[in-house]
């Protein structure tokens, strides 16, 4: 309990440093929202922008979440330093309230985290799939010329007792088998990335199948 | 000290595979004979090794109720690349050549089943062109989408003539389609010619378009057909499957029902087609269909739309690099069905009989693998 | 020192005679003493017994009679020529001639494979015409170049007019002499020879130093690089180096004829039904049949040139190698994997060029010298043949003098 707290209030101090930052970035004078969202754009995800209805100036976190509407101030219109040091407190705040109350440490934020890496990793591993050269093959041999959508491969199936290998293996152990053997490349390292990006792409390629290890 | 002994091990390595590739560019009858590893052996003027021979003698003291018209045999999808990179497809096309030779009495003709290429590209067509050439018997040549989509077909026009066209044989009317056309799907994509011809080289992409015989094919082919008598059999060669297997790979040819229903008013069809690597039956009303097995490699079971008549043939062990691979041979008989020869290479020949079709596979049942794919 | 073995040798007969009868009220067919193997560490229990024929279970006494029928020559034509002479277990139950040689010098086409594990071939001889030891057993008695008995009825009466065997005979199968039964004798023997005790045995079951650093890279390399372990399968479950298929890698296929004739010949042979098994196990051992190898059997194109892949255990002590005993050295051997076997076309699809340095062609050769067994070892310098045995039994020691030479 005492970790997690601490993470949050870690977590809180940088989105604040990071917003009055911004502030007092470029002209050192009032910044306009819009500046801020430009930075978001580059270096953050995208979130749908909030507006409001009655069209007054709409402030909002990179959580995606926490907006405040600022009455008196319209849209398009740049907040004096007071003023937006004033909102900023207030958010954060807000915050702060709203994460006292999660049951959950994982925030929305952590689940786009682990879905965008896992969706980069497997398509890592779909161009690998079809890629002699990036696993080290020398004759022209990839693996989706075996195995379309990688069908075959029973992703699901493994560790399993292997033919070939004549043991139990992994499925990387086996993918390090096609590469040296079919594909006539040298095996990888068992953490090489490119090994669990390929391992990434089969999985998904036979997600919601039962998992059924040692079926032939 | 090991680094030295490692270096002249593959430099020997190295020399004697361009040692292998060179003898396959002086494609003369001795140095074929020595790639191909029966130097030695053929010192008598016999080869080694005729696998169908041997099966000659079993179909025949097997079937005396009827002999076949005649036989032609087939070789396909060899998907050869540049001499310089792979050596497995081009020793696998050699050794369909040496069987089909060795073939005893001679088959009438041979079919190339199309993918001569990999990749369209001009050496490797050259290269099968000069490996096909040791073929005895006479040989009909079938396109693939692998040897048209660099170059739209141009280099295999050059080498071996129009890819549509239609012949009679001992009262068999033959009919060779070009069914690997696509819809233009590069020019919006600004793709170059080698990445078309790679997403088409792809089974597993969504960005390629489904094969048709397409418009035209469909008119030259209603044209061709309305020469021949319906009650003269037909056998068609098309590489592209003639019906709709699976659409995600392409095992798919989009206009089918079109061409189907130009064959439904003859009395005996039947398609032999390449492209799917692999053991495959079906039956649409009076059309047989029979798939070739590949030189090169053999493709998967699709996860669905399996022709219900199709026997599958055995789960391929990747240890074995000639397991699932093979070539055949086709006995046509006087109604026009014919019986296929599955030469699988390192499995137990199989035959599909026209009577286990004839009859919906109620007889004459080819034994199933005991592991299926899934 | 004398009389103290021959009080023994009474209590030991004694004893035998107890258990057989004792064992007689129990079941009549199998008379004696069950036998209880004392198993080397690498061979699974459950597999030896599960291997053990119904109609042949292991006794103490059939196994001695085993034994000593294995070893006696007068069971060939000339009294020349034992089991053993092929099978010796001073060369780790092989031959050190590269082919088989029989009565008179006679010479066959294949190399002898040992009997050690033996029973765990799915099927026995190098093209699998035999589906169990006690076939196998016939096999050689009645083959010309081989003992070359004239017939199995030969054999009998042979065998009959031995006294000694006669009565045992009776003992163990409660029958009078008959071909099965000795075939089932001679087999029970040969399933008490069996290999799993090598210093490769000791670090698999964890002894990191049982084996040197070259060896260790060289079962890496049989595992990985060198593509080994496809056929020459080993896991603690099959620890046997085979997996008991069939394979073209090319030997033979050079130096002989005309396979499609001689191929044809056999087919047509088996068509007329003149191929049973023992003109099978003839064509079997003549020159140029002999290479056509599992064809003989199967008569499929695809077994045209393929032998059975034989266990490395002992390796080291079985020289020469290959079906035909063509090479002399394991380095050979290894050689020739390396540059992808003997092209032809059927060579199987597993067999390809290894790119194996010389370095590496060292370790896996040190590594193929650490599948020996240390029992087996000790009998091929020399100590008695008697240690190799898996068990201590007071059968076996009381007639173990019989009928040695």
């Amino acid at each position: 309990m005492i970790n997690k707290s601490y993470k949050l209030v870690t977590l809180a101090a940088f989105a604040l440093a990071a917003f009055m930052f911004s502030f007092s970035d470029r002209t050192g004078q009032a910044i306009s929202p819009g500046a801020v969202s430009a930075v978001a754009q580059q270096n953050q995800p995208r979130h749908p922008e909030a507006k409001s209805d009655s069209g007054n100036l709409v402030v909002q976190l990179c959580d995606g979440k926490t907006s405040m509407e600022i009455d008196g101030v319209r849209e398009g219109e740049v907040l004096t330093p007071e003023k937006a040091r004033e909102v900023a407190a207030k958010m954060m705040a807000a915050v702060a309230a709203e994460q006292s109350r999660q049951t959950s440490k994982w925030t929305e934020r952590d689940r786009l985290t682990w879905e965008r890496e896992q969706k980069r990793v497997i398509e890592e591993g779909d161009k690998l799939f079809h890629d002699w050269k990036a696993l080290g093959g020398t004759i022209g041999i990839s693996c989706d010329m075996c195995h379309p959508n990688a069908s075959n491969t029973h992703a699901e199936t493994y560790p399993k007792f292997q033919t070939q290998i004549k043991k139990v293996v992994s499925i990387r152990e086996m993918i390090n088998w096609c590469i040296e053997n079919p594909m006539e490349g040298k095996p990888l390292p068992l953490d090489d990335p490119r090994l669990i990006a390929v391992e990434a792409y089969m999985a998904a390629q036979r997600k919601g199948v039962p998992l059924d290890p040692g079926k032939h | 000290m090991w680094p030295l002994k490692w270096k002249k091990r593959e430099q020997e390595y190295r020399r004697e595979r361009a040692d292998f590739f060179q003898a396959v560019g002086r494609l003369d009858r001795r140095s074929f004979m020595k790639i191909a590893g029966t130097a030695g052996a053929l010192a008598a003027a016999q080869s080694i090794l005729p696998p169908h021979s041997f099966q000659l003698v079993d179909v025949v003291e097997a079937q005396t109720a009827e002999k076949p018209l005649f036989r032609f045999a087939y070789i396909s999808d060899t998907h050869l690349y540049e001499r310089t990179l792979n050596e497995r497809f081009v020793k696998a096309t050699l050794r369909a050549v040496q069987d089909i030779n060795a073939l005893d009495p001679q088959p009438d003709f041979v079919l190339f089943g199309g993918d001569l290429a990999q990749l369209g590209q001009p050496a490797e067509l050259e290269l099968g062109k000069e490996i096909l050439r040791e073929v005895k018997a006479p040989i009909k040549m079938m396109v693939g989408e692998h040897d048209w989509f660099l170059d739209m077909g141009e280099r295999w026009r050059e080498h071996f003539g129009q890819p549509q066209y239609s012949f009679d044989h001992k009262g068999i009317h033959f009919i060779t389609l070009m069914s690997v056309n696509e819809k233009d799907f590069w020019t919006e994509r600004k793709m170059t010619p080698m990445e078309r011809m790679l997403t088409v080289a792809g089974l597993d992409n969504s960005l390629q378009s489904r094969f048709e015989v397409g418009d035209e094919g469909r008119a030259w082919l209603r044209r061709d057909l309305a020469k021949v008598p319906r009650t003269t059999p037909v056998v068609i060669f098309s590489h592209s499957p003639l019906y709709k297997y699976y659409e995600p790979w392409n095992f798919w040819t989009a206009d089918a029902d079109q061409v189907q229903a130009m064959l439904f008013p003859f009395r005996s069809v039947t398609v032999i087609h390449g492209h799917t690597h692999q053991m495959l039956t079906h039956r649409i009303r009076n059309i047989h269909f029979h798939g070739m097995l590949s030189t090169a490699w053999p493709w998967p079971y699709a996860p669905e739309g399996l022709p219900k008549l199709t026997v599958q043939m055995d789960r391929a062990d990747p240890f074995d690099e000639a397991d699932g691979t093979g070539d055949g041979t086709i006995d046509v008989y006087r109604g026009g069905y014919v019986d296929k020869n599955h030469n699988l290479w390192s499995r137990n020949p199989l035959t599909v009989s026209r009577a286990y079709l004839e009859s919906w596979g109620r007889t004459n049942v080819p034994p199933a693998p005991e592991f299926k794919s899934y | 020192m004398k009389t103290r073995f021959q009080k023994l040798k009474i209590f030991l007969i004694a004893v035998s005679l107890g258990s057989m009868i004792l064992a007689l009220a129990h079941d009549g067919s199998a008379v004696g003493q069950k036998f209880k193997p004392d198993l080397p560490p690498a061979i699974p229990a459950d597999l030896w017994e599960l291997l053990i024929p119904k109609d042949n279970p292991m006794t103490e006494a059939k196994v001695a009679l085993g034994r000593d029928l294995y070893f006696d020559k007068r069971l060939s034509v000339d009294d020349t020529v034992s089991c053993a002479t092929c099978h010796d277990p001073k060369t780790a139950f092989a031959q050190p001639t590269s082919v088989a040689e029989g009565v008179g010098g006679k010479k066959g086409a294949r190399n002898s494979p040992t009997v050690l594990n033996a029973m765990f071939n799915v099927e026995q001889f190098w093209d699998g015409r035999a589906k169990s030891l006690e076939e196998q057993a016939k096999g050689p008695l009645i083959n010309p170049i081989e003992m070359a008995m004239p017939s199995h009825e030969a054999v009998v009466a042979k065998v009959k007019k031995i006294p000694e065997y006669a009565k045992r005979f009776q003992a163990v199968f409660a029958r009078p002499v008959n071909i099965d039964d000795l075939a089932r004798a001679i087999a029970a023997f040969e399933r008490t020879q069996l290999s799993g005790d090598s210093a490769f045995d000791r670090f698999n079951a964890g002894d990191r130093g049982a084996l040197s650093e070259e060896a260790q890279r060289g079962f890496e390399l049989f595992k990985g690089k060198g593509r080994c372990v496809t056929c020459h399968e080993f896991n603690a479950s099959s620890p046997f180096f085979t997996d008991f298929k069939y394979h073209n890698i090319g030997i033979g296929m050079k130096a002989s004829g005309n396979f499609e004739q001689l191929a044809r010949q056999v087919q047509q042979m088996a068509q007329a039904g003149k191929l049973d098994a023992d003109a099978l196990d003839k064509l079997s051992l003549t020159e140029g049949f002999s290479e056509l190898g599992r064809f003989l059997v199967t008569r499929q194109p695809k077994d045209v040139g393929a032998f059975k892949t034989p266990t490395l255990r002992d390796i080291e002590l079985t020289a020469p190698y290959m079906h035909d005993g063509s090479m002399k050295t394991l380095r050979e051997t290894i050689e020739f994997y390396n540059k992808g076997g003997e092209g032809n076309p059927n060579l199987d699809g597993g067999i390809r060029k290894l790119d194996l340095t010389e370095q590496e062609i060292s370790d896996i050769e040190a590594y193929l010298k650490s599948l020996t067994s240390e029992r087996v070892r000790r009998l091929t310098q020399g100590s008695s043949q008697f240690s190799v045995f898996s068990f201590q039994s007071s059968a076996v020691r009381k007639y173990s003098s019989v009928f040695q030479e």
